[in-house]
């Protein structure tokens, strides 16, 4: 009998604290909030409860005192503790979800209130996280799954693909961009996940089983046969962020120095979403972090790390995922975070 | 009128640009867009400066002015200082004041006839504001809030707070500051009133999330929907011209 194979242990890189100002001011949020919160009893649990209306409670059971306890005391804060709670997205969310898509598209000055509006509409698929019983109601996190064909005569959208359209430089997929946003518009969901940096990574599976179990639903559950139709998604389209190294010399996955990734993807699941795509294509963002040459930045998502990022170079990502992928995905982020010590 | 729009995706209106009778300053650093609108609004009337204080582009919440005068705060640059005082008109006097609570616009809320200031103001500083200004200084809270700057935006004709400020103190203010006042918001459901919007007597700039309600709410407190720049100089018009020969 062959000797089963040792899944390939991933190197844990870092991810990069707060970069941009708009990171910044997020993560400084999230931890005002969960400071205010070092009162509360309750430990983490690690189950997620799927309500049949979509409705997820996710509480994890892993207290984040052992994740700290080999931290050598560069945890200034404390340990804090907090239940997240995963709700429908509702009208009232409206500033929480703006503010963590500010930089959805760069720079770019287009309809994002539009946009989220989209979001919030769309009550059966889509969640944000937040705190169980936050009186300030801040979010955490959103993520949700927009079919390209529904809205695309909405003027967010067109903005969206004329973006997109704009900063891909490589001719053969702009044919294959182009298609997606008209020929096969009605099966491309675009994928749309924004959290706060430092939202534990514990979060994570249940929050895209979440999506992933509302697309399903939302497919035998809605009333009309439009509906239904519009959430079977055969791709899934995903615009997002990494950091390359500055000397890789533009293609990904192309190690230019031995002892740096050539890559850091700034949310974990990227990588995996990445691994299982049918393509990608990145580009240079307009809106570059702050380094100073002696900057160095330690972050504590899985484990301790100290991190410099002045060689790197914030770059876009956009990514078009086959939907018969996903339970690949889901199985390997789940192991993904279980693996974490 | 009221136009909205926004500021490089953002919709803090009155945090990049400071709006008054006699003039208009706007941040740098803009899209030439964000500049444009002010120009076309105000052109021939008021003069529309491009500006930073400090370096900054916060020049809105920076800065406390009306038609008489501009105060700014103490990192507010010589050159700055001194490109002010060339681009805004003569009658315009522009002074830099030395003042602990530096965020000028935060503290000082103003039109052409009297100030709200915060309570922990300095002593000569009110009397600055009553000279540069020339208007009645209250020191005032709003809703609770000491930040009176950023909780009203107020024009001569009307003025709009903080949307739990409660009806007492609604008619203390209106008593004091003599003009019509009303409790409400600004960018769908923001309390910073002054940070989303700038208004003088004749028109008003908001952000672009303002919904329909907030701007006749607005329009209607400022008096806006009959105003014209021209109705301001014809009247000024009359009380300068004496008699005619």
């Amino acid at each position: 009998m062959a000797p089963t194979a040792k899944r390939p242990r991933r190197k844990l890189v870092a991810r990069p604290v707060t970069f941009s100002p708009f990171a910044r001011s997020a993560a400084h949020i999230a931890s005002a909030y969960m400071i205010k919160r070092q009162m509360i009893e309750n430990k983490l649990h690690e189950f997620c409860q799927l309500t049949p209306n979509g409705e997820c409670k996710c509480n994890d059971k892993r207290n984040i005192d052992e994740t700290e306890s080999d931290s050598d005391g560069e945890s200034s804060e404390g340990v804090v503790q907090a239940d997240f709670a995963f709700f429908d997205p509702k009208p009232d969310d409206f500033h929480g979800v703006k503010t963590l898509l500010q930089t959805f598209l760069d720079n770019k000055e287009w309809n994002l209130s539009g946009f989220v509006d989209l979001i919030l509409e769309q009550t059966t698929v889509g969640t944000v996280a937040k705190l169980e019983d936050d009186d300030d109601d801040g979010l955490f996190s959103v993520v949700t799954a927009l079919n390209l064909g529904r809205y695309k005569d909405h003027k967010c959208m067109k903005e969206l693909e004329d973006y997109v359209l704009s900063v891909c430089h490589e001719s053969n997929l702009v044919d294959q961009l182009r298609v997606l946003f008209s020929k096969k518009a009605r099966d491309v969901g675009l994928l749309v996940s924004q959290r706060v940096v430092n939202l534990p990574a514990q979060l994570l599976p249940p929050l895209y089983d979440a999506l992933f179990d509302e697309v399903s639903w939302a497919v035998e559950d809605e009333p009309t046969e439009q509906l239904r139709n519009s959430f079977r998604f055969k791709t899934y389209l995903i615009v997002t962020k990494i950091y390359m190294h500055k000397k890789a010399n533009g293609k990904l996955g192309e190690k230019a120095d031995s002892e740096e990734e050539p890559v850091i993807y700034v949310k974990a699941e990227d990588e995996l979403f990445h691994e299982v795509s049918s393509w990608s294509f990145s580009f240079p963002l307009k809106i570059q972090h702050v380094t100073t040459s002696e900057a160095s930045f330690s972050f504590h998502l899985f484990n301790q790390f100290t991190f410099f990022l002045k060689n790197y170079v914030s770059m876009g990502l956009v990514m078009a995922v086959e939907a018969d992928k996903i339970p690949t995905f889901r199985k390997q982020l789940r192991s993904l975070i279980d693996d974490e010590p | 009128m009221a136009t909205r729009l926004q500021f490089e995706n953002n919709c803090e209106v009155g945090v990049f640009s400071k709006l008054t009778n006699a003039y208009c300053l706007v941040a740098i650093g803009g899209s030439e867009s964000f500049y444009s609108i002010f120009e076309t609004e105000l052109a021939d009337v008021i003069p529309v400066v491009k500006t930073s204080i400090g370096g900054t582009r916060i020049i809105g919440r920076l800065c406390a002015g009306n038609k008489n005068g501009l105060l700014l705060p103490h990192n507010t640059t010589d050159q700055e200082l001194q490109h002010l005082r060339n681009s805004l008109p003569d009658s315009v006097v522009v002074q830099r004041i030395e003042e602990r609570l530096s965020a000028l616009g935060n503290v000082i809320a103003c039109n052409d006839h009297v100030a709200l200031a915060h309570t922990d103001l300095d002593r000569e500083t009110e009397e600055l504001i009553a000279d540069v200004l020339g208007v009645e200084v209250f020191r005032q809270t709003i809703a609770g809030n000491i930040l009176v700057g950023s909780y009203c935006a107020l024009s001569n004709r009307g003025g709009l707070v903080h949307p739990h400020t409660s009806i007492e103190d609604l008619d203390e203010l209106s008593t004091l500051l003599q003009i019509p006042l009303v409790a409400g918001t600004v960018n769908r459901g923001s309390e910073v009133i002054a940070a989303g919007m700038t208004v003088n007597d004749w028109t008003a700039f908001c952000g672009s999330d303002t919904t329909a309600t907030e701007l006749s709410v607005i329009e209607s407190v400022f008096k806006l929907r009959e105003a014209q720049p021209s109705a301001i100089v014809d009247e000024m018009r009359k009380s300068l011209i004496d008699s005619y020969v």
